[in-house]
């Protein structure tokens, strides 16, 4: 026969284990904000820096490819880990949600191509508009993650992308990737050190 | 053994089931887990498991569902609406036995 439970132990245990399942099941909404943020503030401003000339643009690339690849795998791994065994509503609306993330960059990357073979825009101008329609379609989908999970702090961050997607062409080239290192990936990291705080 | 807290829900309040219950509770409603993957979460033997299981099923906390999928025997386990509703009191009966209520100096 086990020991009976004090109710402190009791409420030490739920509380313990709900923190211990969160981790178990790999569910780290912190990670994701902080591997996009990192990408964000080191590719961004690494990109800012090299059209200053302190850095190669070549180191910048690849810093950028890097963390941005490191950032993209991410949730796929952790989302499908979260759903491993479960069935049900959740699942499926995070499969609907990982999959307009998809979706919505890849018409994106449609548009913009195309839209460029057309305009035949200066680079300034290029880089612009893909940053831009990136970071706005980032805004977008932290709004609809919000939503799916009643997270004010995903709504705060998206309008707040929003914001700095119209600032980052408002502001034009090169200042436009300062924003997007610093509002973007700023932004992000807030989002993460929120997360870890609130935990 | 003595029944010290009357107070508490005896089918949740030992520590076994306990742990069944949070687990299951940190899935929103409608969702479900399978069998496997409840007890490697939990780390628990398939049989202290389903014994415990079978408890809270007797109760009416949980509910189990067992079909097949690509001709594979899987079992679910979810928490019932009332199995949701008891270990919400149980949590606030800890919480009123542990504090004054809210509003008292």
């Amino acid at each position: 026969m086990e020991d009976e439970l004090s109710p402190a132990e009791s409420l030490a245990l739920i509380e313990g284990q709900r923190a211990e399942l969160r981790r178990r099941r790999g569910v780290r909404p912190e990670l994701i904000s902080f591997a996009w943020g990192l990408a964000y503030l080191l590719g961004f401003g690494g990109w800012y820096l090299a059209l200053q000339g302190v850095v190669p643009a070549a180191l910048a690339g690849v810093v950028l490819g890097l963390l941005g690849a490191i950032a993209l795998v991410l949730p796929i791994v952790l989302g499908v880990r979260a759903s491993r065994g479960m069935r049900g509503p959740s699942r499926t609306v995070g499969a609907m949600y990982g999959s307009a993330w998809g979706l919505a960059f890849a018409a994106n990357s449609v548009v913009q191509s195309a839209l460029q073979q057309q305009l035949m825009p200066s680079w300034e101008v290029s880089s612009l508009m893909w940053a831009s329609s990136s970071l706005m379609l980032t805004g977008l989908m932290y709004l609809a993650g919000a939503m799916l999970w009643r997270d004010m702090s995903q709504y705060l961050l998206g309008a707040w992308m929003l914001a700095s997607a119209a600032g980052s062409v408002l502001v034009g080239v090169p200042g436009n990737f300062l924003v997007l290192a610093f509002a973007g990936g700023g932004g992000m990291l807030v989002l993460a050190a929120y997360y870890v705080i609130r935990r | 053994m003595t029944e010290s807290w009357p107070e508490l829900d005896p089918v949740i309040h030992a520590q076994a089931r306990l742990r069944v219950m949070v687990a299951l509770s940190t899935l929103a409603p409608g969702d479900r887990l399978t069998f496997p993957r409840l007890q490697q979460l939990l780390d628990m033997t398939a049989g202290n498991l389903s014994t415990h299981l079978r408890k809270l099923e007797d109760a009416g906390y949980v509910e189990i569902s067992k079909t097949h999928e690509r001709r594979t025997p899987v079992t679910y386990v979810a928490l019932t609406p009332s199995g949701r509703r008891a270990f919400e009191a149980y949590t606030e009966s800890l919480r009123s036995l542990l504090g004054p209520p809210k509003g008292e100096p």
